[in-house]
């Protein structure tokens, strides 16, 4: 009897326990630790030796960690764009426009979305590939003479994220279309019988309401774009040169090609407060508009 | 489309619009056709005519080649384990989890609360150097449980399900406790199957994030009998002296099973991500 009334006041532990576990080795401990790699000279081979804060001072002092910091924000300003703004025209098409076939437009549209970064990787890897790619013959039939547009320091980055634009915009349009779906239908009649044509009723109804969604889309492709590495490294590898070598392939580099796995938790951490920041200064934002309304 | 009201389907203006959109659909999907054409291309025609998009002589060369050369079935079974371990996991834990945060009282609930919620920023890739060491030490490295065992430490199944009970009436729970229900018949005969629109979208979320995972199974899986799909990809792109048909043939195999998947649950899964974005 004491046992049970004991096992009834604790049975909270129970439920929370097999997740707190998981939480504590695959999640928060990892990110502990990886702090604590950070502030050593690790090397599980001959000893890991405290460096204290070194391995941040070296980065700081490296001309490649700082390109790889540049690479990353010029990626997210490419990509942060062209996601959010492809997903929300799809999804404005697909609430108000009226057309035959829409279904199979959302589709088509959210279809890659589903697909591995391998897949969309080599896709557009061939695409612009010189021998059998498709985008020289027809650049060439436009007149237009290009480089090879994945091996041009200039052009890999932008093509980099046109492929992650397409990966990615249609989920976004989903959620924006979950987004428009539910405001009220009411405020449109309204605007209607008012003599709203369709912009000022999008800048007047549908802009305001989305807005949160619109801030928590910036939110989550920017901290998405911020992580990038599957594309990178296998379309171009961080190349030509490392004119696309972005920070999480960066850390993968030091980590299992250089194994200086002190240096590579260093930036890990970087990043993590970089993401941390930015998604707190953006949360913050979003919180304000909230409290505006 | 048969939901238009019956006076504009043949409006101008509907058509013209569909014709535009049909335009937009077809570029979009363009590079999926295009690499089924080249896929059916022979090696030698793929070299010589880049700018063809449907190939003059189909074949079945290439699909043969990479399937005699490369374990696709194995790497099949392989990304199978670690999408259903990664469900599995993730849906028990997960469940429980939530139903301890909205429905039991203890002390400290809300602070373990937001702990777990800040960890939400914590990206997944940032932690693959410590996480590479810890499943060292765990014995879980080049495994499949090594996988998915992270892949259910991700707190968004747990907040997905969390909201979702906390607005499930507080009468039903009563009434099944009166009738002698403990804690987990309240959780399994009642919230679960309340909840079934916020599990399907915790499923759908798992599955695509699972099936798709890629930093850390490529740091992790380092045997090739181990290796899931998307590794197994990019295996192939690395060989040494592979013909392109064996490019877009390996692309293409791996990616029948999502097509498959999107087709037969296509409204489900757009459903799901409805539900799910509201979180993630």
């Amino acid at each position: 009897m004491q046992l049970r009334r004991l096992s009834h006041r604790h049975e909270w532990l129970v439920f929370i326990l097999p997740y707190a576990v998981l939480w504590l080795l695959f999640l928060f401990g990892p990110l502990l630790f990886g702090f604590i790699i950070s502030l050593h000279r690790w090397d599980p081979l001959r000893g890991n030796e405290f460096i204290g804060v070194r391995n941040y001072i070296g980065l700081m002092s490296s001309s490649r960690f700082l390109n790889s910091f540049l690479v990353t924000w010029r990626f997210v300003l490419f990509v942060i764009p062209g996601i959010v703004l492809v997903g929300l025209a799809a999804a404005l098409i697909l609430q108000f426009g009226r057309f035959h076939g829409r279904s199979a437009f959302e589709s088509i549209l959210f279809f890659p979305y589903l697909l591995n970064v391998s897949i969309i990787s080599i896709i557009w890897a061939l695409l612009h590939d010189p021998d059998v790619g498709i985008i020289r013959p027809l650049f060439i039939r436009l007149g237009v003479s290009a480089p090879p547009l994945l091996s041009s320091s200039f052009w890999a980055l932008p093509m980099i994220a046109v492929a992650t634009i397409w990966w990615l915009a249609g989920y976004r349009m989903i959620i924006f279309r979950a987004a428009l779906a539910s405001i009220p239908h009411e405020l449109y009649e309204v605007a209607r019988l008012d003599g709203s044509g369709p912009i000022r009723t999008f800048f007047a109804i549908t802009l305001p309401l989305l807005r949160p969604s619109l801030l928590f889309a910036l939110v989550i492709t920017t901290v998405g774009g911020m992580r990038t590495f599957g594309q990178v490294i296998l379309m171009t590898g961080g190349g030509p040169g490392t004119s696309s070598e972005v920070l999480a392939l960066h850390m993968y580099r030091l980590g299992f090609d250089f194994l200086d796995f002190g240096r590579a938790a260093a930036v890990g951490f970087v990043l993590f407060l970089m993401i941390f920041a930015v998604s707190m200064g953006l949360v913050r934002i979003l919180r304000l508009t909230g409290d505006l309304q | 489309m048969s939901s238009l009201p019956r006076g504009q389907r043949f409006d101008p203006r509907v058509l013209a619009r569909t014709a535009l959109f049909t335009a937009t659909g077809v570029l979009w999907f363009f590079p999926v056709v295009w690499l089924i054409g080249k896929t059916f291309t022979p090696n030698a025609e793929i070299l010589r005519s880049a700018a063809r998009i449907l190939p003059v002589r189909p074949t079945l060369e290439n699909i043969v080649t990479v399937l005699q050369r490369w374990p696709f079935l194995r790497w099949f079974q392989n990304s199978l384990t670690v999408t259903a371990g990664a469900l599995v996991v993730t849906t028990v834990v997960s469940l429980l989890a939530a139903f301890a945060f909205a429905r039991l009282r203890w002390r400290g609930r809300d602070t373990v609360f937001l702990l777990f919620l800040a960890s939400m920023f914590i990206p997944w890739e940032i932690n693959a150097i410590p996480l590479y060491f810890v499943a060292n030490a765990l014995g879980l490295l080049n495994t499949h449980a090594g996988i998915f065992l992270p892949i259910a430490a991700m707190p968004v199944g747990m907040f997905l399900l969390r909201q979702f009970f906390i607005n499930i009436p507080q009468d039903l729970e009563d009434a099944a406790r009166m009738d002698g229900c403990r804690s987990f018949g309240v959780l399994f005969r009642i919230f679960v199957p309340m909840s079934i629109p916020a599990i399907g979208a915790l499923i759908i979320w798992v599955f695509i994030f699972a099936w798709n995972e890629f930093f850390w199974s490529l740091i992790s899986l380092q045997r090739s009998r181990m290796l899931t799909l998307p590794i197994g990809l990019k295996t192939i792109m690395g060989a040494q002296n592979i013909e392109y048909g064996n490019l877009f043939a390996s692309s293409l195999l791996i990616m029948i099973p999502s097509l498959l998947v999107f087709l037969s649950l296509r409204r489900r899964i757009i459903r799901g991500i409805s539900i799910s974005g509201a979180i993630k």
